[in-house]
């Protein structure tokens, strides 16, 4: 158990080494472009991108309202209203791209389960014919034990 | 499980720890963060936002026109509100795509026990066969005697 969350841990910070075959393929054996959407919707959803986000609209706020240089865009900020809603028009597909992306593996590890039951099915019937037949020769020292007069019987 | 839904402390999954108990000071406020925006109380609140900005600026009985139609400053925080969105949006989307990872590096190490297992009772009831087998030829050998 302790072992298994160590590793998990570990798995966690890198996403290399995996042990899912579904993984192995999701992960290890992209394509360039499946890469460059994973580096977007990674680098778009991130702390990095939400703060540097955040000082570049304070920072343009503020020196269109202040007086310290030349005002570029001045309130109500119609270039800043652009850059916003261009962001937007952006996010959406990147969003939709790993979106979809996610859906893809989705459908892979199902696969993967399928097949993984369907080998622990015949696992588990190779262990209940082995039982039945220990069973039948159980069953036969029983009937011998029957039929042997005296002493064995009782 | 009716007292799982409403607790986030205390899993028992290895996968559950490591993403929600074990989870780092950014990756909760990123949680607390798409759990507002994607909530009843945020779409409630932001739909009464809006028809009062429109409302007030439209209907002549106020006095206050703070944002006359087409409502430029209500567009600019619009954007804004989306600008934030859509990186909370995969914030949120990336977290779970790596739960998802680590949901399937676990389920193959259990897999692999599980198999081992499996092989184990196999081959115990193969040997408690053998035995069974042995004690019918004694039993047999005792009898031609």
């Amino acid at each position: 158990m302790n072992t298994t969350l160590e590793q998990l841990r570990h798995k966690k910070r890198a996403a290399i080494g995996h042990a899912h075959p579904v993984n192995v393929v999701h992960h290890e054996e992209t394509t360039l472009g499946e890469r460059v959407a994973d580096k977007m919707s990674a680098g778009i959803g991130s702390w990095t991108f939400l703060i540097a986000q955040s000082v570049l609209i304070a920072i343009w706020i503020t020196l269109n309202i202040i007086g310290l240089i030349k005002h570029w865009d001045p309130y109500p900020f119609f270039l800043l209203n652009f850059a916003f809603t261009l962001q937007a028009a952006f996010t959406g597909p990147v969003l939709l791209l790993a979106g979809k992306r996610q859906a893809e593996k989705d459908r892979l590890m199902l696969e993967h389960a399928a097949a993984e039951a369907e080998e622990s099915e015949h696992r588990t019937l190779d262990i209940l014919q082995e039982t039945e037949q220990n069973t039948e020769i159980t069953l036969r020292i029983l009937e011998r034990l029957r039929q042997a007069p005296g002493k064995a019987a009782r | 499980m009716r007292q799982r839904k409403l607790t986030r402390e205390a899993h028992k999954h290895p996968v559950n720890r490591i993403h929600h108990d074990e989870a780092t000071f950014g990756e909760r406020l990123a949680d607390r963060m798409s759990g507002l925006l994607g909530s009843w109380t945020f779409i409630l609140t932001q739909t009464i936002f809006m028809v009062v900005w429109i409302v007030f600026n439209a209907v002549a009985i106020f006095q206050l026109h703070w944002d006359p139609y087409p409502f430029i400053f209500l567009n600019l925080v619009l954007s804004f509100q989306a600008t934030y969105a859509g990186p909370i949006l995969l914030l949120a989307a990336n977290r779970h795509a790596q739960k998802d990872r680590l949901t399937l590096e676990h389920a193959e190490s259990e897999a692999v026990q599980g198999e081992e297992r499996l092989r184990e009772i196999l081959l115990k009831i193969k040997e408690n066969t053998e035995y069974t087998n042995q004690i019918l030829t004694e039993l047999e050998g005792a009898k031609a005697l």
